[in-house]
């Protein structure tokens, strides 16, 4: 494996570390919105760095295409979450316990 | 090159169009609450699409299952079978919705958006390229994300919306590092070429290639409600709109499993089969806490929303054999139809009582039988068929799954113990279907019969013929699955 190569790699996999992370330790709506963005963004970042090592421009494509679609999944997830901060004056999913079994 | 009268190409633009124009005809209409008309049209979209599906079989213009295209799409039997499934629930849904959107706002957004999430989940059954798979996948989820927080004056329908979106987010985020890191590998996204590069792959790169396969199954995982990714799935299940609740575990779960079929099944041949022990494990750990907690539920849609998740192990038990027994798949389309017809009545069924009763706790559904003659008739033929009763539908497609684990048995010395493992969790299945129906029917006082709403009536009759019907005489289903299965064996290569 190319050795630029594999710096972008551990900066990918870095990222996902930190998503996770995130995910696993904050309950804030957004900041959990924030984590999945960067797990995505890892992805991204992988995509095109294994495209500027490959002759043709797949990766860089589906990096462009997973960035709108990414951008629209913001979109749909900010308008939930302003929903229900609209209801419950907060935003801490740790708060939201009116489903239970 | 796709010809232009191929099936996806034409289900995205009817549904497409439709989807498109409804809210652009409701602004210009410029009134609020004519759920009917909008409904309508959905309806005679869907009509269309599955007509035109349905022609394609007859008139035998569908290749058998190709698994493998140079294209982004392939027009086979495969994508055909889930095309059908995925649009009765479609037609469920929006028949269903007819009676519960009634006075309520936005109707033609509601009805778009089950559009738009229906063509995303045809296109996964029918891609051969990870791009347009994870692009169909995001267009099937976004717009459930919008219509599970649909009511937004209900908290449970936003916290349920919330937690939804966490975890489909995620989920699709894991897909596009999985999808990244599968491409590095092989330099390709075309499914053929990536299963072809994993063949062929350097044996120092492959715990990346388990890794990436990993990633798919965690990021299929959370829709399909596998069990370590299925915490979200009772709570959406349970405060969603129930019309809604029809779609996901009907709908979305069943596409989790088109593209899992698409992906990891063929992965797992090339890579090693030491990974179907995986997945059988996943597969018995699904079946049993779902029935587990599902028996120790109060309320029915969350009782339900477990059962569901028990069916996904059902199902995932073909997928787990599928490399040593053709009767695996068979078996585990065979059941994702019936699944898709039997939770989408008995969901339906839940429509009709929070319609007109306005309950879900069990304890509150007593002489239901009585006040709701034919919706609790729907709702009990479909939860024994759910259990594996016969001469029901459900009964063949699980003797299908449980005898393919029987088969493999001479290969590998695990799978009996997975129809075990199944038949053990319908018998404990029956137990909380059987204590619900004794509830409806043995219990309470006598009480007046309510009228039922005909489209729920509709659906539930619809339901009846299809499970008694193919339950006594299931030779037309079963020849269907057999073409649209596709054969696996260890000589496939693109």
């Amino acid at each position: 494996m190319n050795n630029e190569l594999i710096d972008f790699v551990l900066v990918s996999v870095a990222l996902l570390g930190i998503g996770i992370y995130g995910l696993s330790v904050k309950r804030n709506a957004i900041r959990m919105l924030f984590a999945i963005e960067i797990i995505i963004n890892a992805a991204n970042l992988n995509l095109v760095a294994f495209g500027r090592f490959l002759p043709h421009s797949g990766g860089q494509t589906l990096a462009l295409f997973s960035i709108a679609i990414a951008a629209a999944e913001v979109g749909v997830g900010l308008s939930l979450i302003i929903v229900a901060y609209r209801m419950y004056q907060n935003i801490d999913i740790a708060d939201f316990r009116s489903l239970k079994g | 090159m796709l010809e232009i009268s191929s099936t996806p190409l034409v289900i995205i633009a009817i549904l497409g169009t439709v989807g498109v124009l409804l809210p652009i005809i409701s602004i210009a209409r410029k009134e609020k609450g004519s759920n009917s008309f909008y409904a309508v049209i959905a309806f005679s979209a869907l009509i269309v699409s599955i007509g035109y599906v349905a022609y394609q079989f007859i008139s035998d213009k569908i290749l058998p299952s190709a698994l493998f295209s140079e294209d982004v799409l392939v027009d086979d039997a495969f994508g055909g079978f889930f095309a059908i499934a995925m649009l009765i629930v479609a037609i469920f849904t929006t028949v269903g919705s007819f009676n519960y959107m009634r006075k309520k706002n936005y109707p033609a957004v509601y009805y778009s958006l089950i559009l738009l999430s229906t063509i995303g989940m045809v296109l996964i059954a029918y891609s051969t390229d990870l791009v347009m798979l994870f692009v169909a996948w995001e267009l099937m989820s976004i717009p459930t994300y919008v219509l599970v927080g649909f009511m937004k004056k209900n908290p449970s329908s936003n916290e349920a919306a919330l937690k939804y979106f966490l975890f489909g987010a995620l989920s699709s985020a894991i897909i596009v590092y999985g999808i990244s890191l599968s491409y590095g590998l092989t330099g390709s996204t075309n499914i053929g070429e990536v299963i072809h590069g994993y063949a062929t792959l350097d044996s120092s790169l492959l715990p990346l290639a388990l890794l990436s396969v990993g990633m798919f199954i965690a990021g299929f995982g959370f829709k399909m409600g596998l069990v370590p990714f299925h915490q979200w799935l009772p709570d959406t299940y349970e405060g969603s709109p129930p019309t809604i609740t029809t779609l996901l575990s009907a709908g979305t779960k069943k596409a989790g499993f088109a593209a899992t079929i698409r992906i990891i099944v063929l992965g797992m041949v090339v890579l090693n089969l030491d990974w179907t022990l995986a997945l059988g494990v996943i597969a018995v750990m699904t079946m049993t806490i779902g029935n587990i907690a599902a028996i120790m539920q109060k309320n029915l849609a969350r009782m339900l929303a477990y059962s569901s998740i028990a069916h996904a192990g059902y199902i995932l038990i073909g997928l787990a054999v599928a490399p040593f027994s053709h009767l695996g798949l068979q078996g585990s389309l065979y059941q994702i139809l019936n699944h898709a017809v039997m939770k989408g009545a008995a969901f339906i069924a839940v429509t009709g009582i929070v319609t007109t009763l306005a309950v879900t706790n069990i304890d509150k559904l007593k002489g239901l039988g009585r006040r709701m003659p034919i919706t609790s008739l729907g709702l009990v033929i479909s939860l024994f068929a759910l259990a594996g009763v016969p001469p029901l539908a459900g009964f063949w497609s699980k003797i299908m799954l449980f005898g393919g684990a029987l088969d493999a048995g001479s290969t590998i010395w695990w799978a009996p113990w997975l129809a075990i493992a199944g038949v053990l969790n319908s018998a404990l299945s029956l137990a909380y279907y059987g204590w619900l129906t004794r509830k409806m029917y043995f219990e309470g006082e006598t009480e007046k019969r309510v009228s039922e709403p005909k489209s729920i009536i509709a659906i539930m009759i619809f339901s009846i013929i299809f499970l008694v019907g193919f339950g006594v005489y299931p030779d037309p289903i079963i020849k269907f699955v057999q073409f649209a299965a596709p054969t696996l064996s260890l000589g496939i290569m693109p």
